[in-house]
């Protein structure tokens, strides 16, 4: 057996080094604690380099250095839920109503008061009592490959479930926020036997089985694979844009058809209830919200802004829609009953 | 016959060790368990709707992939082992190509690919040949070390005596190496159990996804509670039978390795059937990614180099701090059931390595629990998981490894006077190099690859490799999310091909 091995004192060197190294990253943690007001801590459930971009643009123009953690919407709230009253997140964002609703629930946030959010931010797209605001809104439109399916047969989600479409449909699975929230949204609009009956006409018309992405689901309707889908409006802008020449040709087929209302999500963010530091956590807040870098925070991931339609040509291209009335509290509020009743439908 | 009770006083040391990590490795179920009884949910705890069918596609997946995995990575390490054939050294140390690849990698990639193809990648079959293909490489790592070290002598002289090859295998070699394939069994079926990104991209429904679902989404304290309890049952059976397994074929090997007359040459259509075999798995392994790889490279927009060093240096930083933590607690509790036989401390150690069941985000649930309210450092938190969760793949190598130890040499050197830690720096230590070495392989690999556990817990601006994958992939940018996942796959190449020495010297 080797005793003095240079190979293995070498590997001892960098092991050493390396778990120095691990060990400044608590070191740096805890550096943070220094000088509380001149930073600000964000847990976030988006995940773009280019909010970074924007979270730079805020500490130049604050001085106000914001420190990020992204992860699961879920688990973040977790997180926050867990560390009491010693919360390191100063503002907690988050995708989809019901996550929001479930972290209002939790009584995580602390309601804030901003005339400026207050004008940024539509009311059906905030809390009531001003725990949360919206800062980009998402659309989940019907997508139709018009060699297999004729356009003029869909006005609404409900026509989704016409016996010509039989065979025709792809869905995403049960497990997803967004096929949950749209269900919410038919729930609070149009009663529960309506949308009983509504999912179990989905179910009926589904093709293959449920998808677990909305990519490969408006893939496969570009490929004829499926004739339609309800997708996110973002993943087909995505496939046009991007740099695959095989997914830009088969995006190219897919054709938007905008339901009458259309069933609208969003991110947003709000004050933590443990924030240690509330003023620039409301100051991040109001530069997230704000119109101008309100279309920086859309457009990183094709998004809406708030307000309008916002200049991205991608999008502009895919025309303008009705957006639902039902509040994202209301959506939030809905939640259990709808995945309740898409388990009960077959809606896997 | 026990080691003699010399120098006690050094053995309470040990003891006080080992009970300490023992304590920590299970304070996070503690805890959990602690969180449940005392929380009140709103719905009378069951296993629900989806209970049902989480639970049964569960068994199926472990049923599903403990037998491929078993067969494929036996027979190889039985090939590769104790015949001879054209390229046979390489193909060996090919085997350990498909450990790199994590299977959520494998998942989405072959789903990614697929979809371009016009083929819908789904389901449970599809999630057995994946979880397969991620896996089977413990077995094989597990059987061909015992294959290659153990009994060669028992197989010369069955030879000898006119034993075919197909009748010593099952005969002598089969009963021999099972200790080790049931370990390799086990180890591979408790990440099946643990696993979640593979299983929900194949929209396969799991214990591990209902769980989480469970607790965080439905607010269901107990409800998940009750998952985690089938998930551990599951678990311990499986360690329970693979214990009975070996209690059976105890053995201890006495003799050295034996010549090289003990091969079995093979030639002809038997030698390429057997190349066949062997090339399968791992070419399969690298196609998958590959192939995805070519469909989407030119999508492949990369992060800053200094952005990719600094996020590759936190992942092997904490590999490496993270192996030395879990190796170390495995050493300490697998010599402690040599030295401090007492049953209630063998039973200590055994639910303490029950971890490894624990699925990763729900350990990490336990520790932000346990955690948050103190204010521990979240590196701290994560080390500590990492440890509480890979200490049974480094621990299952070194208890199979003891069991060919004979307990005579222990007693011949406590008579000389040697203590528990001087047998270990001279004895123990120096016979368990190889399976040390490959249980820290192992453990570097799957850190390096691990994803819930670091999502759940890493302090702020602290991302990982495996972390940005995730955040590409789960936003379902699969061009963004190329060069972070070859990174993961090249160093787990790298640990990889660092076991080849291991395999060399008994190939």
């Amino acid at each position: 057996m080797t005793r003095h091995n240079p190979i293995n004192s070498g590997v001892r060197v960098g092991i050493t080094a390396l778990a120095a190294y691990v060990l400044s990253g608590a070191v740096g943690a805890a550096s943070l604690a220094k000088n509380p007001l001149q930073q600000v801590n964000v847990y976030s459930g988006r995940h773009y380099n280019t909010d970074k971009q924007l979270y730079a643009e805020f500490t130049r123009r604050t001085g106000i250095k914001v420190n990020l953690l992204e992860g699961k919407d879920d688990e973040l709230i977790q997180r926050l839920k867990s560390e009491g009253n010693n919360g390191k997140a100063d503002l907690l964002v988050l995708v989809d109503a019901a996550r929001l609703y479930r972290a209002q629930e939790e009584n995580l946030f602390r309601p804030i008061r901003s005339a400026q959010l207050n004008k940024d931010v539509p009311a059906n797209l905030r809390d009531p009592g001003g725990r949360w605001f919206a800062l980009t809104r998402r659309a989940r439109p019907v997508m139709v490959n018009t060699a297999q399916v004729k356009p003029n047969l869909i006005r609404t989600y409900a026509d989704l479930t016409r016996s010509e479409l039989r065979g025709k449909l792809c869905l995403r699975n049960r497990a997803s926020v967004y096929s949950q929230s749209l269900v919410a949204d038919e729930l609070v609009r149009r009663g529960a036997p309506a949308t009983r009956k509504w999912v179990e006409g989905l179910v009926a018309n589904k093709n293959g089985s449920f998808y677990t992405s909305d990519t490969t689901m408006v893939r496969a309707v570009g490929q004829g694979q499926c004739g339609v889908t309800i997708a996110n409006q973002y993943y087909l802008a995505r496939m046009l844009r991007g740099d695959n020449a095989a997914d830009r040709e088969a995006a190219k087929k897919v054709q938007v058809i905008w339901p009458t209302p259309t069933h609208v999500n969003v991110t947003a963010g709000g004050v933590t209830r443990s924030s240690s530091n509330p003023e620039a956590a409301r100051r991040l807040l109001e530069f997230l919200a704000s119109p101008t870098s309100g279309e920086g925070y859309a457009g990183a991931n094709n998004e809406y802004p708030l307000k309008g339609w916002g200049n991205n040509p991608t999008l502009k291209a895919f025309g303008t829609f009705k957006a639902s009335p039902v509040s994202i509290e209301q959506l939030g509020r809905r939640n259990r009953e709808a995945v309740q009743l898409m388990t009960q439908a077959g809606w896997q | 016959m026990k080691p003699g009770p010399v120098r006690s006083s050094s053995r309470s040391g040990l003891l006080l060790a080992v009970v300490a990590v023992s304590l920590l490795s299970l304070l996070p179920l503690i805890t959990l368990v602690k969180g449940v009884l005392l929380s009140s949910g709103d719905q009378p705890p069951g296993l629900g709707y989806d209970g049902l069918s989480q639970v049964q596609s569960t068994l199926l997946l472990v049923a599903g992939e403990g037998v491929l995995g078993a067969v494929v990575g036996t027979a190889i390490g039985w090939l590769t082992a104790s015949c001879r054939f054209p390229g046979r050294r390489w193909l060996r140390i090919a085997q350990l190509v498909p450990m790199a690849f994590p299977a959520y990698l494998l998942a989405a990639s072959l789903v990614d690919w697929g979809s371009y193809r016009g083929l819908q990648i789904h389901g449970l079959n599809w999630a057995v040949v994946l979880l397969s293909l991620a896996n089977y490489s413990y077995v094989f790592l597990l059987s061909t070390e015992s294959f290659s070290v153990s009994g060669s002598r028992l197989l010369e002289a069955s030879r000898s005596l006119g034993v075919g090859p197909w009748a010593s295998f099952f005969r002598i070699a089969l009963p021999i190496a099972l200790p080790s394939i049931g370990a390799g069994v086990a180890l591979s079926a408790m990440e099946v159990v643990n696993e979640l990104g593979a299983v929900r991209l194949l929209g396969v429904p799991s214990l591990s996804a209902g769980i989480l679902d469970r607790w965080q989404v439905d607010g269901d304290p107990q409800g998940a509670a009750l998952l985690a309890l089938v998930a551990l049952a599951i678990v311990a059976v499986l360690i329970v039978s693979e214990r009975m397994l070996r209690r059976r074929s105890r053995r201890w090997n006495l003799e050295g390795v034996g010549g090289d007359e003990h091969f079995w040459p093979l030639a002809g259509w038997r030698a390429t059937l057997a190349q066949l075999f062997c090339a399968l798995p791992p070419l399969a392994a690298v196609t998958i990614p590959a192939l995805w790889i070519h469909e989407g490279w030119r999508g492949l927009r990369s992060e800053s180099l200094s952005e990719l060093l600094q996020l590759a240096s936190r992942s092997l930083g904490l590999a490496f701090a993270a192996t030395g933590v879990t190796c170390l607690g495995a050493l300490l509790l697998a010599i402690s059931h040599r030295w401090l036989p007492k049953p209630w401390l063998q039973q200590l150690t055994f639910v303490a390595g029950l971890g490894y069941a624990i699925p990763g985000s729900v350990l990490a649930l336990g520790l932000m629990v346990f955690g948050g309210p103190l204010n521990l450092a979240p590196v701290l938190l994560l080390l500590w998981a990492y440890g509480d969760r890979f200490m049974a793949v480094s621990k299952q190598g070194l208890d199979a490894a003891l069991e060919r130890i004979s307990p005579s040499i222990d007693e011949t050197a406590t008579s000389l006077g040697c203590d528990w830690l001087s047998v270990l720096k001279r004895v123990h230590l120096p016979l368990l190099r190889g399976p040390l070495l490959v249980g820290s392989l192992l453990v570097f690999v799957d850190v390096v690859k691990e994803l819930p556990i670091t999502l759940a817990l890493r302090p702020f601006d602290y991302d990982t490799l495996a972390v940005r994958v995730f955040q590409y992939a789960s936003d379902e940018r699969v061009g963004a999310a190329m060069a972070p996942a070859l990174l993961i796959m090249l160093f787990g190449l790298a640990a990889s091909l660092a076991l080849i020495p291991s395999l060399e010297r008994r190939g």
